[in-house]
Parts: C-alpha cells; sequence; structure tokens
C-alpha cells in the first residue's frame, strides 16, 4: 500500500492560521483520549477493540487510533445520536448484547473467544453479523445487521475519520478556521493543502507536504 | 447558464479593439521619426512662418520633453500596478500555465524603462524604451486573448460568474495602457524642438488626451465589474464608477474641444482622480484587514480580499491625463 | 472561555455579542409575573425573524431555546465531532418502514436552531406549489397567495443578505439578490458540465453566506466547515443575522430553557409556558405564544400540553397534530474523476439545477432539484459504508480517493401522508417530558420521484466524465408538515396567519405548518412566511383583533 500523500501530516498545521484556538483544544482532548474502558468490562472492551482492527486495519505508517476507546468514551459520556430505532435498546445495552454476542458466535463455530480466533475468522463472524444471520443468546432479539450497520461499523468509522490519522491519511485539509481556501477550481491546491504523490513524482510530494 | 449573459460579443469586440490599438501602437514605434515639413521652411523662411502663424508660442522643447516624461511617470505607475497585481493574481491561480509569467517580465521592463524615461529628458525616441512599451502592449493584447479562451471553456461561458471568478477580461488590458502611454510618450519626443508636438500628424495633447481617456473608460470597466462583484457593499465602492467617468468625460471635451485654453476643473479633477488610486488602495488594505483572519491570514486575505495594487492604475492613467492637458492648454492652434 | 452548555449566557440583562470574543449587548429582560405580548418557542428561521419583527414593531417579546447561545467565533472547533455540539441530540424514537435519521441531519438546538450548521442553501418555492392541489393534482393547497409570498421572500433574502446569482434561471423573475454569487468549485463545476449536458439550465446557488462583508460579517473565507456550524460569522444564521436585531428592538433571548408545556387557562386561551432553566421549573406568562420548534418538537410541546379540557393536545380539534410528516428525499449519485475536486473546499452546495422542478414531463407528483457535494470525511465514510457496505481495507483504500471525489444531491418533494407522523412515545427525557415516537414510510410517488431522479442525476454525472458511480439511496433532509396551514379547521392546525384556529392567541410559525413541501430546501420560505406572520399580527392587533 503506497502513500498518496507522503509526508503529509495534518497536526504540521495546528500553529497556523488554519486552526484556531477552540479546535486545537478540540483535537488535543481527542488525541488525549484514555485508552483504559470505561463503560464497558475489560472482556467486552476486548471484544471491541479486535472486531475495530477487522472493521478499519490500522496503517503501520502512521499513529494507530485508539478506535474502541473512542466508542467506549461515547458509551460513558452516554453522547446519542439524537435518535434510536424503534427495534434497539439503548446505546449501552445495544453494544453489552452486540459484543456479547459476536463472542458466542466465535465460541460456537471456532471453540475460542472473538479475540483469539484468526483474523480471517474475525472477519467471517463479522459479516455473518452484516449480514443479519446471527440471532439468539446474548442478542435477545436484537438483529445483528441492524448493530453491525448502525452502531459497531458506524461508530467505529466515524472514530477513525474523525482522527488527524485519518485525515492525514487520506489527504484532507483538516481544520480551517480561520484561514480557509483560495484555489477553488479543479486541479488547484493550496499551499497548505496535501500535495498528492503521482506516479514519479513522490519526492517533489514530499517536499512540498513539509511545507503545508 | 443561459440566461445569464452580458454578451460575449462585446467582450469579443473590446478584445478585437484593444488588439487593434496595440497592433497598430507596434506599428508605429518601429517607424522612423519623420520632421515635419514646415520645419525645413521655417527655417528657410522663418519671415513667413511668423506672418503666417502669429499665434504659436514660443517654442519650448522643454516642455514637450517634460510632457513626454510625465507620460513615463504614467506609463510606470500603470506597470507597477500590474506587475504587483498580476503576480498575487497569477500566484493566486498556481502559475498553471507557463506563459502566465509574462506579464511580470513585460510589467517589470515597462517599469525599468518608465523609470528611465522618467529620467530622460533627452528628445528623440529610446530604442530599447519603444521595443519594451511595444512588448507590453502585445503582451496585454495576447493575455486578453488567453482570459477570453479560459472563459470560453467554462460552463457558462460569458456569463456573469465566469466575468466575476475566471481570468479577468479587462485585466491584461492594464499593461496594454502602461504600452500604449510610453509610446505615446516616445512619439512625443520625436518632436523637433520647433514645432509644436505632434503625433502621427495629429496634435499631441489631442491625441493623448483622448487614448487616455478610452484608457480611463476601460478601466472604470473592470472596476466597475468588481465592485459589483462585492455588490457595493460600501459607498465608496462607487468612487472609482463615478469620478474616473466625469475625468474622462473633462479629459475628451478637452481633447475634442478647443485648445490653448486654461482648463481648471478638468486639471483638479484628473488630481483628485489621481489621488483616487491610492485611496482605493488604502481601502482595500483595510477591507484585507477585515477579512476572517486579518493580516494573519495574509496567505489567504491577500489574494481573496479586495486587489490592494489595482487602483493606482487610475493614477496612472490620471496623470498622463494632466501631461495630454498640459500640451493643450500650451499648444491653442490645431 | 465559559461553557456554553453548562449555564445560560443570556441573564442579568445582557446577551453575548456573537460578533466581538468575550463581548456583550444589552438586553431587555422582562418579568415572570408579568405577561408578555409573545413568547416565541424556538429561534430558527421560524422563531428567529418572527421575534425580530414583532420587537421591532413594538411588540414585548421574549424568545426561547432549549439549546445554547454560542458565540461562533469562540466556541466553534474546526471539525466535525467537536461540532456534534449544534445538534439535537436528545433521544427520539425512529420506526415507519423508512425511519428517518435526526441528530445532525435535520435537527438543531442552538439559539438561531438548525439555522447555525444548515447548507445556507436558500431558494424559493415554484408558485404553483402554494396551490399543488388544485394546479397540480396533488397534496394541499396553501391558504397563501404566491404574489404575497413573492415579496415576503424579497424580505427574506434582504434580510439575510442572501449571496446568488445575477438572474436567476427559473420560475417569475425576482429582484437580484442582494450579494454576487460565490464562486464555484471544483464539485459544482461538474454538476454545471453534467446539467450541460444534459441540456438543462444550472446556476450558482443562491446561498445564506455573504459574498462581500456585510455589518459585522466578513466574506466567506471557504472553509468548507459550513454544516459543523460558521466561525467566521459570513454564514448568515439566525443567530447572526436575525436575533441580534431582534436583542437590539428590546427582545429578550433565553437560552438553556426548555419549554415543556404550554398553559391554558380558565377561558380556553394560552396562558404562558412551563419551561425549565437553571436546574428547574419556572413559569413565563404570556398573552400570546408562538410554538417554533420544527416539525417535530412542536407537535410534541402541543401534544405534551394537553390537559383536561385538551385531551388530545393543543390546537388538535382536528387530530392533525404531529400528522402529515414530510421530510425530504435526499439521495445522491456520487464517483471519481481523476482530476484533484478537492470537494471540501468552499460551501458544499455551490450549484444546483432546478430544472426537474419546472419540467412537469414526469409521471409522478413533485418536484426536485440537485446541488452540488463536499461531505467532510466522517460524512462521506458514512456514505461508502451505507450505500456499498464496505469495512476493512477495502473501505480504507475507497476513502483515499477522497480528494478525487465528487457528486451530486437531490433535494427532493414528499407527499404528505397522514401516517407519517409525531406521537408522543411512554420514555421520558432528562426533563421528564415524553419523548418523539417518528413514524415513517415511503409512498410509491416518493419512490418513483427517487428512482426518476438517481436515474438523471447518474446520466449526468457520466456524461460530466465521472466514473465509478453509485447511488446512495437511504437518505432523506428537511421535515416539515405536522401543523399544517389550511382554510377549513377541520383538515389544518392553524390559519394562514399561523394562528391556530382552536386557541385564539397560539400561533405556530415553523415548517410545521407547510402543507406541502416542495422540491427546494425549506429555510427561506419559513423565513417569508415569519416574516408574513409578523405583518399579519400587527395588522391584527392594529384592528383589535388579537
Amino acid at each position: 500500500m503506497t502513500d498518496q500523500y507522503p509526508g503529509y501530516d495534518v497536526l504540521a498545521k495546528r500553529r497556523t492560521p488554519s486552526w484556531n484556538e477552540q479546535t486545537r483544544q478540540a483535537i488535543n482532548g481527542r488525541l488525549a483520549i484514555p485508552r483504559e474502558p470505561r463503560f464497558l468490562s475489560p472482556d467486552l472492551f476486548a471484544v471491541l477493540d479486535a472486531a475495530c482492527r477487522r472493521i478499519i486495519p490500522q496503517p503501520t505508517e502512521r499513529p494507530p487510533v485508539p478506535l474502541a476507546a473512542y466508542i467506549d468514551a461515547k458509551l460513558f459520556n452516554k453522547q446519542s445520536d439524537g435518535y434510536r430505532l424503534a427495534q434497539m435498546p439503548d446505546q449501552g445495552d445495544t453494544y453489552r448484547r452486540g459484543l456479547a454476542g459476536l463472542d458466542e458466535a466465535a465460541r460456537s463455530q471456532h471453540g475460542l473467544g472473538f479475540t483469539a480466533i484468526a483474523p480471517e475468522a474475525q472477519d467471517e463472524v463479522l459479516r455473518q453479523a452484516h449480514a443479519g444471520k446471527l440471532t439468539g443468546g446474548a442478542w435477545q432479539g436484537m438483529p445483528s445487521k441492524t448493530f453491525f450497520e448502525h452502531r459497531l461499523l458506524n461508530d467505529t468509522v466515524t472514530a477513525y475519520y474523525g482522527h488527524p490519522t485519518a485525515w492525514s491519511e487520506i489527504g484532507f485539509g483538516g481544520p480551517a478556521s480561520p484561514r480557509g481556501y483560495v484555489r477553488m477550481a479543479l486541479n488547484r491546491r493550496d499551499p497548505w493543502e496535501a500535495a498528492e504523490a503521482k506516479p514519479g513524482e513522490e519526492a517533489r510530494a514530499r517536499r512540498e507536504n513539509d511545507h503545508v | 447558464m443561459g440566461t445569464s449573459k452580458p454578451t460575449g460579443d462585446t467582450a469579443t469586440a473590446i478584445a478585437v479593439l484593444s488588439g487593434a490599438t496595440v497592433l497598430g501602437g507596434v506599428a508605429l514605434a518601429l517607424r522612423q521619426p519623420r520632421a515635419p515639413a514646415n520645419d525645413t521652411r521655417a527655417s528657410l523662411l522663418p519671415w513667413v512662418e511668423r506672418s503666417k502663424a502669429p499665434a504659436v508660442p514660443p517654442l519650448d522643447s522643454k516642455a514637450t520633453v517634460r510632457a513626454a516624461r510625465r507620460l513615463n511617470r504614467a506609463a510606470g505607475t500603470i506597470a507597477a500596478s500590474v506587475l504587483v497585481d498580476s503576480a498575487i493574481e497569477h500566484y493566486r491561480g498556481a502559475f498553471h500555465n507557463e506563459a502566465m509569467v509574462t506579464p511580470l517580465i513585460s510589467a517589470s521592463l515597462s517599469l525599468l524603462a518608465s523609470v528611465h524615461g522618467t529620467a530622460d529628458d533627452r528628445r528623440g525616441a529610446h530604442v530599447a524604451r519603444d521595443l519594451v512599451y511595444a512588448a507590453a502592449g502585445l503582451t496585454g493584447l495576447v493575455g486578453t486573448g488567453f482570459h477570453i479562451y479560459n472563459i470560453s471553456r467554462k460552463p457558462g461561458g460569458f456569463s456573469w460568474q465566469n466575468l466575476f471568478y475566471s481570468a479577468p477580461l479587462g485585466a491584461p488590458a492594464a499593461i496594454s495602457l502602461s504600452g500604449m502611454l510610453g509610446f505615446l510618450s516616445e512619439r512625443l519626443r520625436n518632436n523637433t524642438t520647433d514645432s509644436r508636438p505632434t503625433i502621427l500628424g495629429r496634435p499631441a495633447g489631442r491625441v493623448i488626451g483622448l487614448m487616455t481617456s478610452l484608457g480611463l473608460m476601460g478601466t472604470v470597466g473592470e472596476a466597475g465589474l468588481l465592485h459589483f462583484r462585492g455588490a457595493y457593499h460600501n459607498p465608496a465602492m462607487y468612487l472609482p464608477v463615478t469620478m474616473p467617468p466625469i475625468a474622462a468625460a473633462l479629459l475628451g471635451a478637452s481633447a475634442l474641444g478647443e485648445a490653448g485654453r486654461r482648463k481648471p476643473l478638468t486639471r483638479w479633477w484628473l488630481r483628485f482622480t489621481a489621488l483616487l488610486g491610492f485611496v482605493g488602495s488604502g481601502f482595500h488594505i483595510i477591507g484585507v484587514a477585515r477579512n476572517m483572519g486579518g493580516w494573519r491570514n495574509w496567505k489567504q486575505n491577500l489574494l481573496d480580499g479586495p486587489p490592494i495594487p489595482a487602483p493606482p492604475s487610475f493614477t496612472g492613467l490620471a496623470l498622463a491625463g494632466l501631461a495630454a492637458l498640459g500640451l493643450l492648454e500650451d499648444h491653442p492652434d490645431d | 472561555m465559559s461553557d456554553p452548555l453548562a449555564a445560560p449566557r443570556a441573564i442579568q440583562g445582557r446577551a453575548p455579542d456573537v460578533f466581538r470574543e468575550g463581548g456583550w449587548v444589552e438586553m431587555r429582560e422582562f418579568s415572570e409575573s408579568e405577561a408578555v405580548d409573545f413568547v416565541v418557542i424556538g429561534t430558527g428561521a421560524g422563531g428567529g425573524p418572527l421575534i425580530t419583527r414583532l420587537a421591532e414593531q413594538g411588540f414585548s417579546v421574549v424568545g426561547f431555546d432549549a439549546g445554547p447561545y454560542f458565540r461562533p467565533l469562540e466556541d466553534f472547533a474546526s471539525d466535525e465531532t467537536a461540532q456534534n455540539q449544534l445538534y439535537w441530540l436528545d433521544e427520539r424514537i425512529v420506526d415507519g418502514e423508512n425511519p428517518i435519521r435526526m441528530g445532525g441531519n435535520n435537527s438543531g438546538k442552538a439559539v438561531g436552531g438548525s439555522t447555525v450548521h444548515f447548507a445556507m442553501v436558500s431558494l424559493r418555492f415554484r408558485p404553483e406549489w402554494f396551490k399543488s392541489r388544485s394546479l397540480l393534482g396533488y397534496g394541499a393547497d396553501w391558504p397563501l397567495d404566491w404574489r404575497e409570498m413573492w415579496d415576503y421572500y424579497g424580505k427574506a433574502e434582504r434580510a439575510l443578505s442572501i449571496s446568488g446569482p445575477v438572474t436567476y434561471p427559473w420560475g417569475p423573475k425576482r429582484p437580484r439578490y442582494p450579494y454576487r454569487a460565490h464562486e464555484m468549485n471544483g464539485a459544482a463545476e461538474v454538476l454545471a458540465r453534467g446539467a450541460e449536458a444534459m441540456g438543462y439550465k444550472w446556476s450558482p446557488t443562491p446561498l445564506a453566506t455573504v459574498s462581500a462583508p456585510r455589518g459585522d460579517s466578513p466574506p466567506c473565507v471557504y472553509r468548507g466547515f459550513c454544516r459543523f456550524g460558521c466561525s467566521t460569522n459570513a454564514k448568515q444564521s439566525q443567530l447572526v443575522a436575525f436575533i441580534p436585531r431582534a436583542l437590539a428592538a428590546g427582545a429578550e433571548i433565553r437560552d438553556l430553557a426548555m419549554v415543556g408545556r404550554i398553559e391554558t387557562g380558565a377561558d380556553g386561551r394560552a396562558t404562558g409556558v412551563h419551561y425549565f432553566r437553571e436546574g428547574r421549573w419556572r413559569f413565563q406568562r404570556a398573552r400570546n405564544v408562538v410554538v417554533a420548534g420544527y416539525a417535530i418538537e412542536t407537535p410534541r410541546l402541543l401534544l405534551n400540553s394537553a390537559n383536561d379540557r385538551y385531551p388530545d393536545g393543543l390546537a388538535n380539534s382536528s387530530g392533525l397534530v404531529g400528522r402529515n410528516l414530510m421530510t425530504q428525499s435526499n439521495q445522491a449519485v456520487y464517483g471519481s474523476m481523476k482530476d484533484e475536486v478537492r470537494w471540501n473546499k468552499g460551501p458544499p452546495s455551490l450549484s444546483i439545477t432546478e430544472h426537474w422542478n419546472y419540467d412537469d414531463r414526469k409521471d409522478f407528483f413533485g418536484g426536485y432539484c440537485w446541488m452540488a457535494q463536499g461531505p467532510l470525511p466522517i460524512e462521506w465514510v458514512t456514505v461508502l459504508t451505507g450505500s456499498l457496505g464496505l469495512w476493512g481495507e477495502q473501505l480504507r483504500e475507497r476513502m483515499k480517493n477522497y480528494n478525487h471525489q465528487v457528486g451530486v444531491k437531490m433535494v427532493g418533494e414528499m407527499l404528505p401522508n397522514e401516517n407519517n407522523r409525531v406521537t408522543l412515545a411512554d420514555e421520558t427525557d432528562q426533563y421528564g417530558l415524553r419523548i418523539p415516537r417518528i413514524t415513517y414510510s415511503w409512498g410509491d410517488n416518493d419512490k418513483a420521484l427517487v428512482a426518476h431522479a438517481l436515474d438523471k442525476m447518474q446520466t449526468s454525472m457520466e456524461l460530466a466524465g465521472v466514473r465509478d458511480t453509485f447511488q446512495q439511496v437511504d437518505d432523506t433532509n428537511h421535515l416539515a408538515g405536522t401543523a399544517r396551514m389550511g382554510s377549513d379547521p377541520r383538515s389544518s392546525v392553524v390559519n394562514a396567519d399561523c394562528r391556530s384556529w382552536d386557541i385564539p392567541n397560539l400561533w405556530v410559525c415553523d415548517g410545521s405548518i407547510f402543507p406541502t413541501t416542495g422540491g427546494v430546501n425549506p429555510s427561506l420560505t419559513i423565513s417569508a412566511i415569519a416574516l408574513r406572520t409578523a405583518d399579519r399580527i400587527k395588522a391584527l392587533a392594529d384592528r383589535g383583533e388579537l
């Protein structure tokens, strides 16, 4: 997997006019997230952590993102999305049941807990949940498809793509206030935007990304 | 977009006209100066000349060269404005086309030639300056062509939206104006000592006055378009679309009307127009400061805010107008 | 810097000055025990203009908002996640065949309401929509004349300094927008190319963010975080455009003040509102009560205010409070380009085609427009997971194409249906109030409209050179209905003046009153009706008919 935006680090703009003070505080808070679970039990937290690693494989070349910690914090702080599908219990119970359900599926199919089975086997269990095939036991009638799509998948990717590591990876400009953008047209890059490495131009992109 | 077009034909017509003007200018620049016929006669038969034309004032070579130097100064002022403005705007356009560096070079040379000309109190056109000014005129022509092409490729074509935000149609004409004024300056220097100055056989004051008047109107058009884009959110934004047109009208009237008379109103109006150019830059500096992030966010606001170097184009044209007016006031006869 | 959510800011005779860091403006305060002329519940697209105009016409007015009083320059981070603070995130239950996603999509909890994070798209209805039953054969007629609305649209556009095209390509002539349209970004240009290839007209979108300075608002800097709160005040939200005017005219704003019940007296008229602020329930007496809480909270409050005299809730003799909820279809077609589009730059919807709002050659009712898109990373990834079911390595790879993505998104008219509705669930919220249950199912006409739009959008994108296109089929946005306006008390909740048929001093002034929702974003219409309502109230007061 090649680095599309070599050397681009959105955090390098922290002290530029692209970041105001309230943004610095918000991102600092995000980077300082406690890694230990405060809502989920350690066992369920481990299941969540393993599932998150399959949903978003962590990049090797950039700082990893503690996805499970973000979801646990969301549950701990009771951060609602503002709505709940009628067939779902509240957020905390949804996770308790769903994660236990994933673990049960791993035990029944592989004789080992979700965290202990091979990554490919974990993917298979997650695919079953995505397809709505996991029922009974810990699920208590909660549809596994809804759990996977609306909760686990949604919360995991929301946490990852709300993190500077992901912004750097995809070449997103990141915070922009007070400084926004000037060059609006197609194929025009402002000097403080990520430079994409076209084939054969990795060195040039890296040089430009050193100065965003 | 279909419904919102200030007619592409007009834009094309303006481009063709300005192009023809510049081409004509280049051709003239390459012509050898020719002594007016009456010079010879005057030296041979001084009494005849004197008796035939008693109204001719004492021949004043210094005044003619002074007017020429004023024109150099005017051309330089515009060149300086174009240099900085095109540098900023083309940087904004990321110099995506290598030709976008041309106006910077051309305006720099025009500026140098103008400084040189302003300091030069000799008669006779200077070949290097002439070439530089001709190149400036040509640059404006080619630039206008590029800008027309750029707009025509955009969805919506010659729509208000593209006139506002695509390559500005009127901007390259400014470098042509600088070239034109410089070129007129050189023609003026070609007048021999013993004549009232002419350009192409026509009284120089009238020629320069008319060309400057036209240039002012073109610049008003550009300012009007951009201030319309800014919705005239500040009443001061009406100044560059009201003061310079009156200056152009007064100057035009002077150029076409009776010469040899004092025109205090025209003179003062031109002076104020010259001042307006600098005042405009001041307003634009304030405008940049009040944009989000102010000067701390200069990398954005210098490009997105009102263009600071643009208004002195009016100063340059007003200076040229004053030079023309001086000639008109000093030389009563046609 | 204080926490706007921790304690009210509009207290002790002053309110935050949104234009100056740490600044305050004077605010008049009214006694709870003396009846004010008007209590307005909600300060968004409906409440904001109404509070302002009522105060400017000399009425005593208190505006309530359950949300905080933000200072955009200090409180708004340039960040998708942190700006969740702008939304109404209290629990709501959604069901039906097509449950509506709430939260950030279509709710706001702040002084200024959802205009604090709306996409600023400010469009007028097509005139025929005000008489869609008579002229177009569907929905219900509005008791309003489009020509009168045209004037109020103009007033709303001037008050919000809308930046729009020099001439707008559709509909009857309208006055020039106060400000010029914004420069278009790459995504907007792709829409234009697609529209031209289809033979459609297109236009820069009229937006409520200034393209040149206006008062204390600097011009837009094209940050692209518009839907997460404008930290520069270029956006003309109610918080920035109307509320400061309201304060200057002597209105009081109470932030972090949740109205839970409207009280009625022995004569059946409203007497005031019970509201929760600073840890306890309070009561504000009022001669008139205006509900402007949008299509969920408005019916919820009316229903929660049921009492012995009005056992089915206030203003509900028609049984229509909460019914005819409408959202708008918000499907999209996305794809990739070889070009670097960088669609996050600038406001998200810089160009539009309203072609199918004005072309009736189609075999379903209603119309739609579509606009350029510029989702930020979190929104974009949820599109990929929701529409393509991607996760794992595939998802991460696809996300790396972020700067090359482009797309268009529709705003489509859904038809009113009595079974789409807001009711009260048995659960209660942090105030002890029953929470709303929102039931929604798309009808056949809605599905036909969506299919038509997806097909046209996809073709236009492909003609514009977009590759790997896919459709986002499941998305809706905006709300309307639930307290519809009409000319018959049996089939509507309020009359043309937004006055309830049942209780003459109870009014509703927000998107709830829409009998039909049209194929354009609703906020400008809500604000125009609010301006009209203020004028009507003044006229009625002058005639002694309040």
